[in-house]
């Protein structure tokens, strides 16, 4: 069979475990609701513009969640448990595995944003744009912002030697979304701590969902005034580019290193750490 | 022009008996040579033990031969082509049945080697070969919930669901219990006699390796010490068959020889008649194997010896 179709149907295998699974399906659920909650907590009875920035930093780190920590999270245990091993000694295996888990991190993401936006629009009657050109806005936002996490995450996630660098690389992961604008408008923070933020693409991703979900009046928080529409476009391109440059060539030089002694190696470590 | 043709079609053919052909393969890893200039054929349609101490070399010539690492020199040929090359329609021809796995733990039994056989053109069908292994009942099971010696039939199920030609299987039978084993073994052999394929198996269990080789090969430091059907191994090694026997005061008697029959002949003779308690034991793989593996150790420290007197005296002479 072709490897996109069977990746494809690792793809759809995969998403029917997590409908399966209670716990799955609640702890993929949780992180739209938990913004939601947020929002609806900073909302009390009034509408203001900061309550509206709630949802739309919500859809931004959502797609950073999903990029740069799920991601590597996924590469990095299929790695341990030799599921990339055992795909590489099948034909066309490896094709159908990244065809899969590219849908199934697309599916959960597009699912995670829907309840997002239309929970937020039930519930404090902001989440959807409201004219032909904000949507517009949203679909090239979403998409390069997926577009530009998706591969680095993939990439980080080959690069990742064990499970502490796991641990410790998820941290100013993390911190990253406190500082990105999400929460807060991005002109609170202290200039330098502005600039470290520009240079990561949750940044612009949020900056963008935001024009495509706030008032245009709500540009005036931005840090100068503006959406900046022309600079989120650039930096989240040289992120698509970094990512497709880097993220092949890291995949291929980590299933290059896989072998069966590595995997038994690993295997002996958990297992006596697993001992103790 | 046209000679060297047709000798070289003539050698090919050959060439095509084997499954696995390796000349001065050589691995090193920094400064040491893990394989050095290893020699191997394995012919198609056997099935091959390697045996070996650990660190001799025999998950690193496995791992060379599967084409998940690169050697250092030397060729070699694994169903007509070069490992290295790795390309999918020479892949769907190899099963790999690797040590240890856990993968698509949250897969279910039969939708797992469903989904695997759709990757071959011409695979075996998956709920046949579930119940070949002894799976049936376990087909709506998550993997992550089967027992040691079920997850290990799944991977062999896994390894041959796309018909392969050779099959490569790496300490298969580790944490099985004896009647596991026996059943494992009979589905081996099922493959080799009755679906033609070639197998190579690396085992730490010398009876495992006596009762389902057709042909063992022994590694040790990076070389093919021996190779050869067991009784060819076992000569090789002048490895001795013991004769036992009772004595007329009752006492028990043990004679060790390279000719056994000649021994017991000789005994027939000196009791005019049938010989009490008489048992001829020929001498078994792990006989053979520890004779090799100690004899090899012996030598190598008698030679290291010499080399550092020799060594010793010249420095002395001025």
């Amino acid at each position: 069979m072709n490897p996109f179709r069977l990746g494809l149907l690792r793809a759809a295998i995969e998403l029917r475990q997590v409908l399966r699974s209670r716990k799955d399906f609640y702890s993929y659920l949780s992180t739209p609701l938990i913004f939601l909650a947020v929002a609806y907590w900073r909302a009390g009875g009034d509408k203001g513009q900061t309550t509206q920035l709630v949802p739309a930093g919500g859809v931004g780190s959502t797609i950073f969640m999903f990029g740069l920590m799920t991601v590597p999270q996924f590469l990095f245990g299929d790695r341990e448990d030799g599921t990339l091993l055992r795909l590489r000694g099948v034909p066309g295996a490896m094709t159908a595995y990244l065809t899969g888990k590219t849908l199934f991190v697309l599916a959960t993401m597009i699912a995670s944003i829907a309840v997002l936006l239309l929970g937020g629009t039930a519930l404090l009657g902001v989440g959807l744009p409201s004219s032909p050109t904000q949507w517009l806005t949203l679909c090239w936002v979403l998409l390069l912002g997926i577009a530009a996490v998706v591969p680095i995450g993939a990439a980080i996630g080959a690069l990742l030697p064990a499970r502490e660098a796991l641990a410790l690389y998820l941290m100013p992961v993390m911190g990253l979304i406190f500082v990105s604008g999400t929460f807060s408008p991005l002109r609170n923070l202290p200039t330098w701590l502005q600039d470290v933020a520009s240079a990561f693409p949750l940044r612009w991703i949020a900056q963008g969902v935001r024009s495509a979900l706030l008032p245009d009046a709500a540009k005036s928080y931005e840090p100068n005034g503006s959406w900046q529409h022309l600079a989120t476009l650039g930096a989240l391109t040289a992120w698509v580019l970094l990512g497709f440059l880097l993220a092949p060539r890291l995949l291929r030089r980590m299933a290059a290193r896989e072998s069966g002694s590595r995997l038994s190696e690993r295997e002996q470590k958990r297992l006596t750490k697993a001992a103790y | 022009m046209t000679t060297t043709v047709r000798e070289s079609a003539a050698a090919d053919g050959g060439v095509h008996d084997l499954a696995v052909r390796t000349t001065g393969l050589r691995m090193r890893y920094g400064q040491r040579d893990v394989l050095d200039g290893l020699d191997l054929e394995i012919r198609r349609g056997e099935l091959f033990g390697l045996l070996g101490p650990n660190g001799a070399g025999k998950s690193t010539t496995i791992e060379i031969l599967e084409g998940y690492r690169r050697r250092s020199a030397g060729e070699v040929e694994v169903l007509g082509q070069d490992p290295e090359r790795d390309d999918p329609s020479w892949r769907a021809r190899i099963g790999i049945v690797l040590q240890s796995s856990r993968d698509h733990g949250r897969w279910r039994v039969g939708e797992l080697l469903d989904h695997f056989a759709g990757y071959y053109a011409e695979p075996f069908d998956p709920a046949e070969l579930l119940r070949t292994v002894g799976l049936s009942a376990q087909a709506d099971q998550q993997t992550a919930k089967l027992s040691g010696g079920q997850r290990r039939r799944l991977d062999v199920a896994m390894g041959i669901i796309g018909r392969p030609e050779l099959l490569f299987l790496d300490e298969p039978t580790t944490g099985f219990d004896p009647e596991a084993r026996r059943d494992f073994h009979e589905l081996i052999r099922g493959l080799r006699d009755v679906g033609g394929m070639t197998i190579v198996l690396t085992t730490h269990d010398m009876t495992e390796a006596q009762q389902l080789s057709d042909r063992i090969g022994i590694l040790q430091a990076g070389r093919l010490t021996a190779v050869g059907t067991l009784d060819e191994l076992a000569a090789a090694a002048r490895a001795r068959s013991e004769v036992r026997w009772t004595d007329h005061d009752g006492s028990p008697r043990r004679q060790l020889t390279a000719d056994p029959s000649h021994a017991v002949w000789e005994l027939h003779q000196q009791y005019g008649g049938p010989i009490p308690g008489l048992e001829v034991r020929r001498p078994t793989l792990e006989d053979t194997y520890l004779g090799m593996v100690s004899a090899d150790l012996a030598e190598s420290t008698a030679n290291a010896t010499a080399t550092a007197t020799a060594t010793a005296i010249r420095t002395e002479t001025p």
